[in-house]
């Protein structure tokens, strides 16, 4: 365990004093990512007024709160992406990584975790100009705020575990972009990513009730943004943690595999 | 050489080339049909609480969102790939080779690649434009359909001036390879028609990047709320988008001292 | 003594989907593919033991690197037994990776835009080096390889020797017992490459650790190894003293002679390869070498005449030639 803590350290070391030399290049990326929710911030914003100040629920300062809230999650949720798999097997750095005595995923999980630590502080500014464009509205508890903190980064995880399942396809084949497309699609409309689901109809509603998908966006958006209790807030951690737990379960079976396959035809 | 003899050549090239990875139409085509899906849930959610939104009827959306698929697949075969080649070429000193051959310069760089399977996105924009009539009941005359093709050829020549004034800029600034980035994400704002952003994001979709005259006023013209003026304001915008993007080229190119740099 | 690598009858075969042109041909093989089986080790078998270091030669394609991921673990064994200090590679246990490194010339480990320190204090954490071992090892080798003012400059500011340099210190921090080194000297200038072989004989030494080396460059392994190993087509060719390759493989020495009369033929001795002004030199079958020098020396005016091997490359380049021929 101490060793972990260890690594975990030193490799989040190692990410902030890189990242932190490509803060300009970082937050090209980030204003460039921005454009995604204001467009539908700004199409709601329109229904909304239309309708008399509200839509599904949500006011027009709700709307903003929600997608300014959404800058930071698919912050956080910005994971090794089955791509970045493709390429660390065909370049062979994979075989590098697995010389190590520590688990390759053990390492993505560590320099992500630390550009988070860069990301978050760069996003402080964004979210300050956001809502003084759009006036988002708040009513935030202490309770919410320490969910909250918690909660980004079981989405983070849970999106790494989901990502990392994905990449590992391309242990087996590399013609694989039309099943991320098709993954993206997917989550796109069930982890509230596009609107919040509280206005999806009603069975996609309960649909994403059994994926893990809404945890990695609705969920910790609506910590901040809706009106939960507590009792709902900690229940929701829990779900997190289970998803993340199933997900390393199901994560360490398929890698048993991957590895026969890689060791088989070649690295 | 003769530019239109040069394009087709290097276009027939490009086709060969694509011709070999059949299984990509396939991917192509599973990858519109999820663009499309997804857009479809976006426009029900939408009509599931309004009828119109700012003045547009669901069937005039969905021509909005074909335009801006064909575009989309404009600019991924033909636009992106060569301003994607040139920047790398800029980089890497290895734009000589263009530079030296007897043709125009700036034509050649605009005609070198051609991504062919990427069109699989022009049919099905024109699919779901089609789609898009039969469901507005109306007909398409042949003023309306003229000003449509007109204005889609504005914005694109517009919005392939945009992109090699920005490529331009890499032969003083090497690192713009995220402008592709920033670009896809401001071209997904033409989705929506451009009325609906407030005033300090239309003004920046207009004449900036302008996602509003390659896709909103194509989709104007098709709706019937295009009048000779606007047509007129866009042909005056496209000759100025053409003439600051090629003055923008040269003066790059003079500035471009080759591999040696 | 056990040794420390011991390799016996290992296979190691790939299947190869046989690719047809066309898009039918392209649909069928999503569903039956047809297999072609390339044999890349061919029950090859060998000991090492500790301390060694022992040259791994052969042509490109011949075998070597898939041997060593075979023994780093990265690789399934088709068939034989593999067996490292103890260990069986493909398990990948955590303690057999501790003690053990790969070391490939052209891949880089340590982060790009960061002064190589920084990325030492990872390796350190990711081996687990308790921290008094690690700062002696560390500051030893930056000594050894003279890096005490290169390790707080961003790695991308270095040149290319410099970052292998930097890169072998980062491989070989935790200390393994086992070295596997491929091509580690791939592209650098001739005192870059001195430098890592005079740095890889000193940790061998001083470690007494087991070094198994692939090298293109004939310089390193005469250097560095006693014993070399060579495989062709995934086979076995050679193994034993890299002196004794030169004498079974040689049949032919060389003779260096120099006359006073540049013009003299001397083609009826031997195959003249070079005529440099007054010097000459002929290759001469090894058993007529001392019946020519005796021929050469009475019937011309001889102001100097030497007898050499054939030099190591080229003795390597007739191994592999003679061996095609023979197919």
């Amino acid at each position: 365990m101490k060793r972990y803590i260890d690594f975990y350290l030193a490799s989040m070391k190692i990410s902030i004093l890189e990242q932190i030399q490509y803060s300009v290049a970082n937050y090209f990326y980030m204003i460039g990512m921005i454009t995604e929710p204001v467009i539908y911030l700004v199409v709601w914003t329109t229904i909304a007024k239309q309708q008399g100040g509200s839509a599904g629920g949500y006011t027009v300062g709700a709307f903003a709160a929600y997608y300014i809230i959404w800058t930071l999650v698919r912050n956080m949720n910005i994971v090794f992406t089955p791509y970045g798999w493709e390429w660390r097997i065909r370049e062979g750095r994979l075989s590098m990584e697995l010389m190590r005595p520590i688990h390759p995923i053990h390492g993505d999980v560590a320099f992500f975790a630390g550009w988070k630590f860069v990301v978050i502080l760069l996003w402080l500014p964004l979210a300050a100009i956001l809502s003084w464009i759009f006036r988002p509205t708040f009513d935030i508890r202490w309770m919410e705020v320490i969910v909250f903190a918690l909660a980004i980064w079981g989405a983070y995880l849970i999106r790494t575990m989901l990502l990392s399942l994905l990449g590992m396809i391309t242990f087996w084949t590399t013609r694989v972009s039309a099943i991320f497309e098709l993954y993206f699609g997917l989550e796109l409309i069930l982890s509230g990513r596009l609107v919040p689901m509280t206005i999806m109809p009603a069975w996609v509603q309960s649909l994403s009730n059994y994926l893990p998908f809404k945890w990695t966006f609705f969920f910790p958006i609506e910590v901040l943004v809706g009106n939960m209790t507590d009792a709902q807030l900690w229940s929701g951690i829990c779900m997190q943690a289970l998803w993340v737990g199933s997900g390393i379960l199901i994560l360490n079976l398929i890698w048993g595999f991957a590895i026969k396959q890689y060791s088989a035809v070649g690295g | 050489m003769n530019p239109i003899k040069l394009a087709l050549t290097y276009l027939r090239i490009g086709v060969l080339n694509e011709m070999q990875y059949r299984v990509n139409f396939f991917i192509q085509l599973l990858q519109s049909f999820i663009s499309v899906a997804t857009g479809l849930i976006g426009l029900s959610l939408v009509f599931g609480q309004v009828t119109t939104l700012a003045g547009w009827s669901r069937p005039e959306l969905l021509a909005v969102m074909g335009v801006h698929l064909l575009m989309g697949g404009v600019i991924r075969s033909i636009i992106q790939p060569n301003m994607e080649r040139l920047m790398d070429d800029v980089r890497n000193g290895t734009l000589d080779f263009a530079l030296t051959k007897p043709a125009d310069a700036q034509t050649l760089i605009s005609v070198r690649e051609f991504r062919f399977w990427q069109l699989v996105d022009v049919i099905v924009g024109m699919v779901v434009i089609s789609i898009a009539f039969f469901q507005l009941k109306s007909s398409l005359g042949i003023f309306q359909l003229l000003g449509f093709l007109a204005a889609l050829l504005m914005g694109g020549v517009m919005l392939y001036s945009v992109w090699l004034m920005v490529t331009s800029i890499s032969f003083w600034v090497i690192r713009v390879q995220d402008i592709s980035n920033l670009f896809e994400g401001l071209y997904a704002a033409g989705r929506w028609p451009i009325g609906i952003y407030p005033d300090w994001l239309r003004t920046g979709l207009t004449f900036l990047v302008p996602v509003a005259f390659a896709v909103t006023v194509p989709a104007e013209a098709l709706t019937n709320r295009l009048d000779g003026t606007s047509l007129l304001f866009a042909f005056g915008m496209t000759i100025l988008f053409v003439i600051f993007a090629r003055g923008l080229w040269l003066l790059g190119l003079s500035n471009y001292s080759g591999a040696s740099s | 003594m056990t040794p420390a690598i011991s390799v016996s009858k290992l296979s190691k075969h790939y299947k190869v989907p046989e690719r047809e042109g066309g898009m039918k041909a392209a649909v069928a093989s999503l569903f039956n593919r047809k297999y072609r089986t390339v044999k890349a080790v061919d029950d090859i078998s060998f000991s090492i033991e500790p301390g060694e270091i022992v040259g791994f030669l052969g042509p490109n394609g011949a075998g070597k690197t898939t041997t060593l991921k075979v023994l780093s673990g990265l690789l399934h064994p088709t068939e034989g037994m593999v067996n490292v200090i103890g260990y069986e590679p493909t398990k990948r246990s955590h303690d057999y990776l501790r003690q053990v490194a790969l070391v490939m010339g052209n891949r880089n480990q340590l982060s790009w835009d960061l002064p190589a320190i920084d990325s030492f204090e990872l390796q350190r954490a990711i081996y687990s080096i308790p921290a008094s071992e690690f700062k002696k090892t560390r500051d030893d080798f930056i000594d050894l390889l003279e890096l005490k003012d290169l390790v707080n400059k961003p790695i991308r500011n270095l040149s290319l020797g410099e970052r292998m340099k930097m890169e072998i210190v980062g491989a070989l921090l935790h200390r393994p017992k086992v070295l596997f080194l491929d091509e580690p000297t791939i592209g650098l200038d001739v005192t870059m490459q001195r430098r890592i072989r005079a740095f890889i004989k000193e940790y061998n030494q001083r470690w007494g650790a087991t070094v198994l080396l692939t090298s293109h460059y004939m310089a390193d392994v005469e250097a560095l190894c006693k014993r070399v190993i060579v495989i062709h087509h995934g086979q076995t060719l050679f193994d034993g003293e890299l002196s004794r390759l030169v004498t079974q493989f040689s049949s032919f020495k060389t003779l260096g002679v120099t006359l006073p009369n540049p013009e003299a033929d001397l083609s009826q001795y031997g195959e003249v390869l070079t005529r440099d002004g007054a010097r000459v030199t002929l290759r001469v079958a090894k058993s007529k070498t001392s019946q020519v020098t005796a021929n050469l020396l009475s019937d011309l005016q001889v102001d100097d005449l030497t007898v050499e091997d054939t030099p190591i490359d080229d003795v390597i380049d007739s191994v592999f030639t003679s061996t095609e021929e023979a197919k």
